[in-house]
């Protein structure tokens, strides 16, 4: 389907595409054309409870360039986790395909996936969800400790500390999570899902269990891994301040992409222009 | 009657916890049903068979000296003032003559009874043909088992070979199962003049005796004022109260291992109520929060525990039926006596339910009060963290595990609890056991850093997430633990016993025995009939000890003895002196009025060396023997160790006929064949040769028929232990499906996953089998320490602590199977949205 609306807000920064569910593919600004890294077709998710059947996803198609902060945005229950489980490779699509850099990942074996999520994506959850018994070094260090990650146990060491910076955790290598604040648990958690330097980032509702200043130290760090380090996200969200940290919002509605809204890539990340945007569009 | 049901769904929910709790309890009754209806079926035995030996009989006379009670002495029991009925009786051991060419059949038991006086005392029915009539006929009544495996039948010629020559007598009747005699089975019935013409015995072995009532103690006072010979006073409940002796030792180490087992039962109930309260503190909580009263967040848990308590129980009652009837005829086997069981004795059965049913609800009251603290606001938060459940939990546990031990010392088998030893050692072993449990725990988080090291090497993320997660709930790892533990900890003990109690008598053979070869003979063999020499003469044989074995009357009490050649002893190098000068001991043996005392039987007696020890050879009649040296250990008896006379005070005043058995000593560098000729010779006096391994092997077969009945019910332990262990992994997997989740979200792939599982159980058998092998060594030394059934401990049970390792790593990781598979299964998507 096509979205209803794209609106650029603050062409300084952002990269406007288009989003076509024949031809994903996406025009810079100069006129190349980019391939997407991530791109749904026509895809559905429908899930049996019972002898119910639900249908979370009804034909989504939409594309993320390498490099994008998008915001997926929408109701409870509109199917934006479902779709950003999708784009991961934690679930299957029921119809239509989505497909990772360049590959169909829609009827990848377990171990396919397994090995997609743990080489080319990295996740981020509401709930912090770090392993209790691991100190933070440990928890972050997790996706090389499982294996199959390039380089030496040196190249290792220095990501991490590396990622520990990003993300302002200095001096709490070594503590558990139980001795952190739930800022700081979650943002143990945004340096694990970008240790290994996945294609894509993505994070649903990472600052659902934050208050204020948490929730902005957290969007902070997302948005210099973005800007530092090119790393692509893909956030769900609620929150419209949330969202303003993203160069596109995708809004969500009953299954369908109901709108798309460029913001641009902005330093600011004034979340006025999206709020109003919202409330015309109803959401 | 809501809350109740609501439990009952709650346990539902949860089909898998709840059937292993309920298959935990099942097992834990069930050995407990299985020891109890052993016991009852013994004691049982015990009364049958001293109401087929002694009939209705108030007072046995028998002979202590060989040759048996005088016909004077018969007449003297008859005319005592008192008795009203007496029947002489005659019980040797002989055999039948065998075809020519086939082999010399077992030995059988001769009962020489009168047909006139037996039948007033003892009932002797007739399973076919007739009984006997005349005392002098030559005719002969066989029990059922004898005709069975030697294939005789009604009017089967029978030869009975004796001192008195070979007598044929014909079979007239057949005696149902094994006769008068159960212990014994292959039994003869002759008349009593019979029997004598074939023994060569003018009186009778024993009189027994119906008495006026009340004249017990006359007839007591009669006899010892009138009768010329030694004899022996023997009464239904002395005979009772020697076979009970002789079972209580069994039926001790059974009462123990099985309270053993309970106790690893009671930590498989109060570690799944525990976790259930863990887990559903939500529902109590806001249970509580709907108006819920403290009681009723109790009753939520005590009922669901009576429930489990209740079905366990049962199962168990029925499980413990059939582990009886299993284990039936090991029993038999250990203790002689013909154990008949009920596959359902309903006293057992009762007290195994209720004690099954109390320790479930007692296991169930500490998570009870847990749940009645549980506050609606606790509850309602998004993540209960109840630690000071855990910490408070470890010191319920001591607790309930000292009542589950009170209550093992009330059901303890009355018959051992006079020995005292028994019961001391069977609290040190509980206490050892209590000690590892609690401190497993503690000791859980080191020993799994040490000892996961060589697992690290291969899969160093599972090893640390599974590390970590065995020591994250102390009181569950130490339920769980501890239940290893103490399962393996009894292997180990058990396997040490038996692997002492076979050193010590291979030791003790070894250390008495002269010779390779040991032949026997069930009548005594004297001097003049020539097998010593005839044995002697056989190329290759370096050396022929007769020994005869008998007792000696001192101090009133019978005492096991046996007579040597000394010379013989010197020359072997055999026996260990303590005490004493060994040559000059032995020498003074052969030369009579001296005696070498077993260090046991010195104690007993309080004997010292030099010391005189007066032995009544008759009516106002003693030997003194003096007391020449004290040996480590000495010849088998009869019951215990043997004192060691020489041959001519046992042959001139002793009444010791002839030798029993020949220790033949071969040179060594032509064994095989003279052992070969020896067994031919032996042969031709009808005697049995045996090289002394096989008589070692018979020991150490005997040895396994009791200790495999022990081994049984200890398995019994590992089995809930591994129940508990798959109770436990599948809690650790459902608490952590979240971390699961994530884990597989972040790339670990299934294999890993399982891994991760497998490693957790296997860290917690590796731990385990090291502390249940130190536990293990802890309790056997009590046993062997303090048990005083084996003389002499022996090196590390290697093959214990090596089937206990083995059990240690294979029953964990089965039991991880489950769990890891369910782990495996963990839906990412539903992990991630888990609460």
């Amino acid at each position: 389907m096509q979205p209803r609306a794209s609106l650029a807000l603050a062409p300084t920064l952002a990269r406007p595409r288009t989003t076509d569910p024949e031809n994903t593919s996406t025009a810079a600004p100069d006129g190349a054309t980019m391939l997407p890294i991530i791109e749904a077709h026509e895809v559905t998710k429908r899930y049996q409870l019972g002898r119910t059947s639900v249908e979370a996803l009804r034909g989504v198609t939409m594309a993320v360039e390498a490099g994008e902060f998008v915001a997926l945005m929408g109701p409870s229950g509109s199917g934006k986790s479902t779709l950003l489980q999708l784009l991961g490779g934690l679930d299957r699509p029921t119809s239509g395909r989505v497909v990772f850099e360049g590959r169909d990942i829609s009827r990848l074996s377990d171990s396919k996936a397994t090995r997609l999520r743990r080489e080319r994506t990295g996740f981020v959850f509401q709930a912090f969800n770090l392993i209790p018994l691991l100190s933070v070094e440990e928890n972050i260090a997790l996706p090389f400790a499982i294996g199959g990650q390039p380089g030496t146990r040196r190249d290792w060491n220095d990501r991490v500390r590396q990622v520990i910076e990003l993300v302002e955790l200095q001096g709490k290598e070594r503590h558990r999570p139980d001795q952190l604040s739930q800022g700081e648990q979650q943002r143990v958690a945004v340096a694990r899902a970008l240790v290994t330097r996945p294609s894509v980032l993505l994070a649903d509702e990472p600052t659902g269990n934050l208050d204020y200043t948490n929730s902005g130290e957290l969007l902070d760090a997302l948005w210099r891994s973005c800007q530092e380090e090119g790393q692509t996200i893909v956030l769900v969200t609620h929150d419209a301040r949330a969202a303003a940290y993203a160069d596109r919002v995708l809004v969500i509605g009953d299954g369908r992409i109901s709108d798309e809204i460029v913001l641009g890539r902005r330093a600011d990340h004034s979340a006025a222009p999206l709020i109003a945007r919202l409330a015309q569009i109803g959401l | 009657m809501a809350i109740d049901r609501l439990a009952w769904r709650t346990l539902a929910a949860r089909p898998l916890r709840s059937l292993l709790t309920v298959v935990g309890v099942a097992l834990g009754v069930g050995v407990l049903a299985a020891s109890l209806t052993l016991g009852a079926a013994l004691d049982a035995a015990i009364d049958r068979t001293v109401s087929t030996m002694v009939g209705r009989a108030d007072l046995r006379v028998s002979a202590f000296l060989e040759p048996g009670l005088s016909p004077e002495a018969i007449g003297t029991i008859v005319e005592t003032p008192g008795v009203l009925e007496a029947a002489a009786v005659i019980e040797r051991r002989t055999f039948l003559a065998s075809v020519p060419g086939s082999p010399a059949p077992d030995a059988v038991t001769v009962l020489g009874v009168d047909p006139l006086t037996y039948p007033s005392l003892h009932d002797l029915p007739i399973a076919a043909g007739s009984g006997l009539t005349d005392p002098d006929e030559p005719v002969a009544l066989i029990t059922e088992s004898l005709a069975e495996s030697d294939g005789y039948g009604l009017g089967s010629r029978l030869s009975v070979l004796g001192p008195g020559g070979p007598l044929g007598v014909r079979v007239v009747g057949i005696v149902p199962g094994a006769g008068p005699l159960p212990q014994v089975g292959r039994t003869v019935i002759l008349p009593i003049d019979t029997a004598r013409a074939a023994l060569a015995i003018s009186g009778a072995t024993r009189v027994d005796l119906l008495l006026e009532p009340g004249s017990a103690e006359a007839v007591l006072a009669s006899l010892a004022a009138r009768m010329a010979e030694p004899y022996v006073l023997a009464s239904p409940a002395d005979l009772a109260r020697s076979l009970r002796a002789s079972a209580a030792a069994f039926e001790g180490m059974a009462a123990l291992v099985a309270a053993v087992v309970l106790f690893v039962g009671a930590f498989l109930i109060v570690n799944t109520l525990s976790m259930t309260v863990g887990e559903r503190a939500r529902e109590v909580g806001l249970l509580r929060a709907a108006g819920a009263t403290r009681g009723q967040a109790s009753r939520f848990v005590l009922s669901g525990a009576l429930l489990l308590g209740v079905s366990g129980s049962l199962a168990g009652v029925l499980a413990g039926g059939v582990l009886a009837v299993l284990l039936a005829a090991g029993v038999s086997s250990a203790t002689g006596l013909p154990a008949v069981v009920t596959p359902v004795d309903l006293r057992s059965a009762a007290i195994a339910a209720a004690v099954g049913v109390a320790v479930t609800v007692m296991a169930a009251i500490e998570p009870a009060l847990r749940a009645a603290q549980i506050s609606p606001v606790e509850a309602l938060r998004a993540r209960i963290d109840l630690p000071h459940i855990s910490r408070g939990r470890l010191g319920w546990i001591g607790l309930v595990f000292i009542v589950v031990g009170g209550l093992a010392l009330l059901a303890w088998p009355p018959s051992v609890a006079p020995a005292g030893g028994d019961v001391q050692a069977a609290l040190a072993v509980y206490l050892v056991l209590l000690a590892a449990t609690l401190l497993s725990p503690f000791l859980l988080r080191p020993l799994a850093r040490l000892l996961g090291l060589p697992l690290a090497v291969f899969v160093a993320v599972e090893e640390r997430l599974a590390r970590g997660s065995v020591g994250r709930d102390r009181s569950r790892a130490a339920l769980t633990l501890g239940s290893l533990v103490v399962g393996l900890a009894m292997i180990v003990a058990l396997g040490w016993s038996a692997q002492a109690a076979r050193a010590s008598a291979f030791a003790w053979l070894d250390d008495v025995v002269p010779g390779d070869e040991l032949i026997s003979s069930i009548r005594p063999i004297a001097a003049d009939e020539g097998i010593v020499e005839t044995l002697a003469a056989v190329p290759g044989v370096e050396r022929v000890t007769p020994i005869g074995t008998f007792g000696l009357a001192y101090r009133g009490q019978r005492v096991d003895a046996a007579a040597i050649v000394g010379a013989d002893f010197l020359a072997d190098g055999r026996l260990t002196v303590l005490a004493g000068e060994r040559a000059a001991a032995l020498r003074a043996l052969d030369e009579g009025g001296a005696a070498i005392l077993p260090s046991a039987a010195a104690t007993a007696l309080g004997l010292g060396l030099d010391d005189t020890m007066r032995v009544a050879t008759g009516r106002d009649q003693f030997l003194d023997l003096r007391v020449v040296a004290i040996v480590e250990r000495s010849l088998p008896g009869g019951g215990g160790e043997a004192v060691l006379v020489g041959w001519p005070d046992a042959a001139a005043s002793l009444g010791v006929a002839g030798a029993d058995a020949f220790a033949v000593r071969i040179a060594p560098a032509a064994l095989e064949p003279t052992r070969d000729a020896v067994r031919r010779t032996a042969a031709t006096f009808a005697l049995e040769s045996n090289p002394i391994e096989r008589v070692q092997g018979a020991v150490a077969e005997a040895l396994a028929r009791v200790f495999g009945v022990f081994d049984a019910l200890a398995f019994v332990a590992v089995i809930i232990a591994a129940l508990g262990i798959v109770n436990t992994l599948t809690m650790g997997v459902v608490e952590r499906v979240r971390e699961i989740g994530v884990l597989r979200a972040i790339g670990m792939t299934r294999v890993q996953v399982m891994r991760m599982v497998v490693v957790e159980s296997t860290v917690l058998g590796v731990v385990g089998v090291v502390l249940g092998g130190a536990t293990g060594l802890a309790v056997g030394a009590v046993l062997l320490g303090l048990g005083a059934r084996f003389d002499g401990a022996t090196g590390l049970p290697w093959p214990a602590l090596g089937a206990a390792a083995i059990l240690g790593l294979v029953l964990p990781a089965l039991a991880a199977l489950y769990p890891s598979l369910l782990a495996a299964r963990v839906s990412i998507v539903r992990a991630l949205r888990f609460e």
